[in-house]
């Protein structure tokens, strides 16, 4: 990777070594035993938000466990893009076979499970099994957000590293790092507004930072700039269908929320996580009615986990907020 | 018109020809060739999805003669046996001049065998499916029917689903075709629909609609046709609206055609248009919401829930019963429609958010939302490094085309504030 070739820089600046991380000192170090002591490593589990270095982490590891040749004995899945537990089954058996005793000088292959708490109960208990079969070959290194949602079992076959958000200044820091090596100048300002919008996502960050820097297209990035990006980027479909609601017009507000799960492709979890976000953009509402409206989003968001259709849990969703603005307005 | 049932016109003659099912159809024809394990075989299915229609096809392609009886033969177990004794043995007519290669039993609807006329008639069957020579194909609906029990164990299974609506509509439209009449896809979607995978009825029901007549338009399709079988779904959604109670709507559901998810769907769509008003709406929304909690909880297994759905249901539809006015329903249900529509879109984003996830080691589902938003801007103006971009990514020009016009859209319906 040169520095002519464009490149997003989320990948660019992701950190090859432990060393390089910039926060989580206490996990870091923790894992640093085990890259002393391969053998006493056992399955590892990350649970953390977006943007918090679990990926990272894990592929740091593995770089500095298995040495130049990492890629060929680490397999990366997602467990949310993969179809089914027998998927995952067959390449994890393809792979531990393949990669058995083939090689001396490597402790074992990795297996990095992203996502993992996107599975089932019912398939987390059939990779239990498989962690057990190939623990002699394999290291699973689990990923997800939530730990809760991993069985016990798993659990306790694992030891857990939490990861939490990034700090504000480490955040104003790593920025300021990526900026200066792309020869651009980070006012604070802007590096402040990044910080608050990416909400201790790094990898967002850098996302608008990117942005921000192509959009400008000046060597220095103004505050102004990052408001307009991510004002661009946010989906405005979802704001759009936040009035239409708010506004009483039902149908149309539907509509909006039809055209973002077919055409944008969006999950009924995407789309309320960005509800509950919008909410508090919106500036005609009191922070009584938005705590209000915050309650009920809340509840169709454990409706929609529970659910079989998205689309009925998110239309009843915005029923509920076209309700809201009619009783709003025989108030006043 | 020609007066001949379009039924009989358009009955498969090879097993090519027979739409859907695949997977029965291999299995069928596996049986047919081996006849190993098991003499006899057990088609079950619903009506129309073409049982009968599969063993005569495939009698065809595989040169076989088929001695039929159905459930309008009386079954006692004499008239069996005297029907299903000659069917063992060719003439040599058959055998040298038309190449036939030995005989095949069609029992056709078994599981119509009861009742005080059809005495014996189960025994009988055991007794050929059990002596037999020649193989022995059996067609039924309901297979779980407790006297039918014997005969489970005796045949192989084969399933046959209901065909699938696309396939339904493609050969509509073949038949059109021939028939020269011009058919708005959108007709042929609701018949098809409406037909719940039967293929026989939708075939009679286009022909119904189409006598004398050399076009078939949407509004046509819409005086679809009360099929004594039960409500189809013009009738459910009618009934159901406009009962005046939970209970009497509860009797409409009971009585209905309509699978429960669709029908789930279908009152989901319907429901903004059935309540004007944003209280009752809401308020009727959150029982609809509740029902889809337990779908959701019936999943595939837990059935004994499913009475819950149906009564959230009932009430979702009766929040106000006296202020029921008719209105035009929305059938079949949008999500399903525009998903339709917007598959290839959905295609290629599905492709670039994986070109994104495997260069940024994320998933699909994360890269639509956290990637997307900022390549739409990165990649919005033609540029050096816009280009590298793409190339670092593997995007094609499809997808970088895709990426920039999404933008323009974006921005077109901005702004809708709220005075």
């Amino acid at each position: 990777m040169s520095h002519s070739e464009a490149v997003m820089w989320a990948e660019k600046y992701r950190p090859k070594t432990l060393e390089e991380v910039v926060n989580l000192k206490d996990v870091i170090e923790s894992l640093k035993a085990f890259l002393k002591n391969p053998a006493t490593m056992p399955h590892l589990l990350f649970a953390g938000m977006p943007g918090t270095g679990k990926t990272t982490v894990a592929l740091c590891i593995a770089q500095q466990l298995l040495g130049p040749g990492w890629r060929n004995f680490t397999l990366e899945l997602n467990a949310s893009d993969e179809r089914g537990i027998n998927m995952v089954r067959e390449r994890v058996k393809d792979f531990s076979r393949y990669s058995k005793g083939a090689f001396a000088d490597i402790p074992y292959a990795i297996i990095i499970l992203d996502e993992s708490d996107q599975m089932t109960p019912e398939a987390q208990t059939a990779l239990r099994r498989i962690m057990e079969t190939s623990s002699r070959t394999c290291r699973f290194i689990l990923i997800c957000n939530y730990s809760s949602k991993i069985i016990e079992p798993i659990q306790s076959r694992c030891a857990i590293f939490r990861f939490s958000a990034l700090r504000g200044e480490d955040m104003v820091k790593h920025l300021k790092y990526i900026a200066e090596k792309e020869r651009l100048e980070l006012p604070d300002d802007a590096a402040k507004t990044i910080v608050e919008f990416s909400e201790g996502d790094l990898r967002r960050a850098i996302n608008i930072l990117q942005t921000s820097a192509v959009y400008g297209g000046e060597r220095t990035i103004d505050e102004g700039t990052v408001f307009r990006v991510v004002g661009q980027a946010h989906p405005k479909q979802v704001q759009v269908m936040l009035n239409k609601a708010l506004n009483g017009n039902f149908l149309e507000a539907r509509n909006t929320l039809y055209d973002l799960m077919t055409t944008y492709g969006l999950s009924g979890t995407d789309i309320i996580r960005q509800m509950h976000r919008e909410l508090y953009r919106l500036s005609y509402l009191s922070p009584e009615e938005k705590a209000e409206l915050a309650n009920v989003i809340g509840e169709y968001d454990f409706r929609l986990s529970e659910g079989a259709n998205e689309d009925i849990q998110l239309s009843a969703l915005l029923a509920q907020f076209t309700r809201f603005s009619k009783s709003r307005a025989n108030l006043r | 018109m020609s007066s001949i049932m379009w039924v009989e016109k358009y009955r498969p003659r090879t097993v090519a020809e027979v739409i859907g099912n695949e997977e029965a159809k291999a299995s069928f024809i596996d049986w047919l060739r081996k006849k190993s394990r098991k003499r006899a075989v057990l088609l079950y299915g619903p009506a129309g999805v073409g049982k009968t229609a599969l063993v005569h096809a495939a009698a065809n392609d595989f040169k076989y003669k088929v001695i039929e009886m159905n459930a309008s033969d009386t079954r006692t177990e004499e008239a069996m046996m005297k029907i299903a004794g000659p069917a063992t043995s060719l003439t040599s007519l058959e055998k040298f001049s038309l190449g036939i290669k030995g005989s095949l039993l069609l029992l056709d609807e078994v599981d119509g065998v009861f009742g005080r006329e059809d005495r014996g008639g189960v025994s009988a069957i055991m007794r050929i499916v059990q002596e037999s020579r020649v193989p022995v194909v059996l067609t039924a609906n309901d297979p779980d029917i407790e006297r039918l029990r014997p005969l489970r164990r005796a045949c192989r299974l084969i399933r046959l689903r209901g065909v699938r609506i696309p396939l339904i509509v493609a050969f509509l439209q073949k038949i059109c075709l021939v028939e020269n009449v011009a058919a708005e896809e959108e007709a042929l979607e609701m018949i098809a629909q409406n037909s719940q995978g039967d293929v026989r009825s939708a075939v009679n029901d286009i022909q119904t609609l189409c006598e004398g007549k050399r076009t078939l338009r949407r509004e046509d399709a819409q005086r679809i046709f009360v099929r004594n079988k039960g409500f189809n779904v013009y009738e459910t959604l009618r009934g159901m609206f406009s009962a005046g109670s939970a209970a009497e709507a509860y009797k409409v559901l009971d009585g209905s055609l309509m699978d429960y998810d669709t029908l789930l769907l279908t009152i989901h769509d319907n429901l903004p248009l059935r309540y004007r008003d944003p209280e009752k709406l809401a308020t009727a929304y959150d029982v609809l919401s509740k029902a889809d909690v337990f779908r959701g909880r019936v999943g595939t297994e837990n059935w004994q829930l499913l009475s819950y759905v149906l009564e959230l249901l009932t009430q979702s539809t009766t929040i106000a019963p006296k202020e029921y006015q008719p209105f035009n329903f929305i059938f079949p249900p949008t999500k399903l429609t525009l998903l339709k529509w917007t598959r290839s879109e959905r295609t290629l984003l599905e492709k670039i958010c994986a070109a994104i996830g495997s260069r940024c080691h994320v998933s699909r589902r994360f890269a639509n939302s956290e990637f997307i938003p900022f390549l739409k801007i990165i990649l919005g103006r033609e540029s050096e490094q816009a280009a590298q971009m793409a190339a670092w990514l593997g995007l094609d020009k499809e997808s970088i085309d895709y990426l920039r016009g999404k933008d323009q859209q974006i921005g077109a319906d901005e702004d809708e504030g709220i005075e």
